[in-house]
């Protein structure tokens, strides 16, 4: 039965796994010999003949991608930055101060949201154009920064801080900003780390939102530079692979490096 | 400020009973609370009233008036609700909405089942666990663009998947360029890396099922597949109702494989709400029906996130 089951995995993971290994060979392959070598199918429809790096110097070089993979890196570090400083006060609001309103305010907050972004790009883009703030840096952070299920995790996860630390620090003369950053966050490690992560998977694979606020090149960020290359006609399937690859990989190194604390709670919260 | 504990209750008020000068203590508490609360989430709220409320009022407001002549001598004028009777009479935007519903009641049910079954596997006891989870995760962190990319790319008429199919005997496929498979091959597009990040959501709650349930369904000779149905399933309910709304939400907005791959074509059939208001509003250039149709998207939004903050809200108890 193991052994049946091993299998079965096997081939589920070959199924998921072969097309990104594709693509990671293609950018390997010189050129189009991508497509050229799919008829006869054989090996060297996967594997390339011949092996080369031309891809990955054509992309940072000639075709500068290097300076949208810089815009996409920086947008998203900020996002996270800002987004955690936002989010992290509001959540301690809404876990342990009391005050009137404060479910409305909650309810709020997590709703709006939680409702997709991309609902509301196309008039958010036109407020945004009309305060000149269309090609900025600005415009492409703002958005990035609220995130209803960020918010939503932490305040669960602060709620389970025993009430009594915060109570000894409020007799100890501790200013609210001090508990929430030395006492709330450090024992919510995990939560902040996955929260961070929410707002930099919107981020990195945001698209809908850069392609109507920047219409310079020098300000675009890699997911768009990348599509409008695959949608230009005069395009080579081995650069097009590696632009592919290099912005897939940044979030598989964050994921990877931050598996250890990476616990998805939200569909389990409460459970325990 | 003394450093003497004060016996109040958890809304920061002065317990019933205490003495009149620990009352006023209370509410001078009471009121620093409030303060704290202001200070912390001013910058939330705030993001959310730009970010979120401004650009849907906004859009509800531009829904009231529509554009008079051409060019710079366009003119503004009231025109009431005028643009949603045009949307709603309009055949080809019923068709839309009517291909969104069937598109999301095909896509979701079906990455959920087959996230399901794949997190069911991979909870197995079985050789290398770990490395065949990490393998169907894997594509996952993949953005939406690198799919569309790689799919468009091996879907082509003279990419690998027609190749393979010919090995089988089967004709070359049109796939993005057949009104038929359109829809379909962007689900795959989406799939692809939508079943793997689904099923950390699963694998997680299949983890947190109590293991002794299962002994004793066994111990009562339940077999495998009635143990998943009658035990799983219902032990399962909060995490899949939760990925299913989510999926939803993600997938009603679904517009880079649409507008990367497809343009909304052929003849319309992956021409879906998102892409929808995309398209009314840049392409043919009609920003007030444009915005009635972003209204229409952001108002099943909202009832769609409300059932989920519901959901999520059950778990506070």
């Amino acid at each position: 039965m193991t052994v049946l089951l091993t299998i079965l995995a096997v081939a589920v993971s070959v199924l998921f796994v072969l097309p990104a290994v594709w693509m990671l060979f293609g950018s390997l392959a010189p050129g189009n010999s991508v497509i050229s070598n799919v008829s006869p199918l054989s090996w060297h429809t996967l594997i390339p003949r011949k092996w080369t790096l031309s891809n990955y110097r054509e992309l940072f070089g000639a075709l500068g991608f290097l300076r949208p993979m810089f815009n996409s890196l920086f947008v998203t570090f900020a996002s996270v930055a800002i987004g955690l400083a936002l989010s992290a006060p509001a959540a301690y609001a809404l876990a342990v101060v009391r005050f009137r309103g404060r479910e409305v305010i909650f309810s709020l907050l997590v709703i709006g949201f939680m409702i997709p972004f991309e609902a509301i790009a196309i008039p958010l883009a036109h407020v945004f154009t009309d305060w000149n703030l269309d090609n900025t840096y600005v415009a492409l952070i703002l958005p990035g920064i609220g995130n209803g299920l960020a918010i939503f995790n932490m305040r669960q996860s602060f709620l389970g801080v025993p009430a009594s630390l915060r109570e000894a620090a409020v007799i100890d003369g501790a200013s609210d900003f001090r508990i929430l950053s030395r006492i709330y966050i450090p024992l919510n490690g995990t939560t902040m780390i996955n929260s961070g992560l929410l707002i930099f998977m919107g981020q990195w694979t945001a698209y809908l939102w850069p392609l109507l606020i920047v219409s310079s090149d020098s300000k675009q960020i890699a997911a768009v530079a990348l599509a409008r290359t695959y949608t230009s006609s005069l395009f080579d399937f081995g650069q097009l692979f590696a632009a592919a690859l290099v912005i897939s990989i940044v979030p598989a190194v964050v994921l990877f490096v931050l598996q250890r604390h990476f616990s998805i709670s939200i569909a389990t919260s409460g459970e325990r | 400020m003394e450093k003497v504990p004060v016996k109040t209750n958890r809304a920061g008020e002065a317990a019933p009973g205490a003495s009149p000068s620990k009352r006023t203590r209370g509410s001078r508490m009471a009121r620093s609370q409030l303060r704290t609360a202001v200070i912390f989430l001013a910058p939330a709220v705030l993001a959310i009233a730009l970010l979120r409320l401004l650009p849907f009022g906004e859009a509800v407001w531009d829904t009231l008036f529509k554009s008079e002549g051409f060019g710079v001598l366009a003119e503004e004028k009231f025109a009431g609700l005028e643009n949603y009777v045009t949307l709603f009479t309009d055949v080809s935007f019923l068709q839309t909405l009517g291909r969104t519903v069937v598109f999301n009641l095909i896509i979701n049910p079906l990455q959920i089942a087959l996230a399901m079954a794949v997190s069911v596997l991979m909870t197995r006891k079985m050789f290398g666990r770990g490395l065949w989870r990490t393998a169907v995760f894997l594509p996952s962190t993949i953005p939406l663009v690198g799919s569309s990319v790689a799919w468009g790319i091996a879907l082509r008429p003279d990419g690998p998947v027609n190749a393979l199919l010919g090995l089988f005997g089967i004709g070359s496929q049109p796939f993005f360029t057949s009104s038929h498979q359109a829809l379909a091959s962007i689900i795959l597009v989406a799939s692809w890396i939508g079943i793997g990040h689904w099923m950390i959501f699963l694998i997680g709650g299949l983890n947190s099922v109590n293991q002794e349930l299962y002994e004793a369904a066994s111990i009562d000779g339940a077999n495998g597949w009635r143990t998943f149905w009658s035990l799983t399933v219902p032990l399962m309910r909060r995490p899949l109702l939760f990925v299913l709304v989510a999926d939803t939400v993600a997938n009603f907005v679904l517009f880079v494989p649409m507008q990367m791959l497809t343009n909304g074509g052929p003849e319309n059939s992956t021409t879906v709400l998102m892409f929808d208001v995309y398209q009314r509003t840049y392409t043919f250039s009609e920003p007030h029906i444009g915005a009635a149709a972003t209204v229409v998207l952001t108002v099943i939004m909202i009832i769609i996130v409300s059932i989920q903050f519901r959901l999520l809200g059950e778990r506070d108890k």
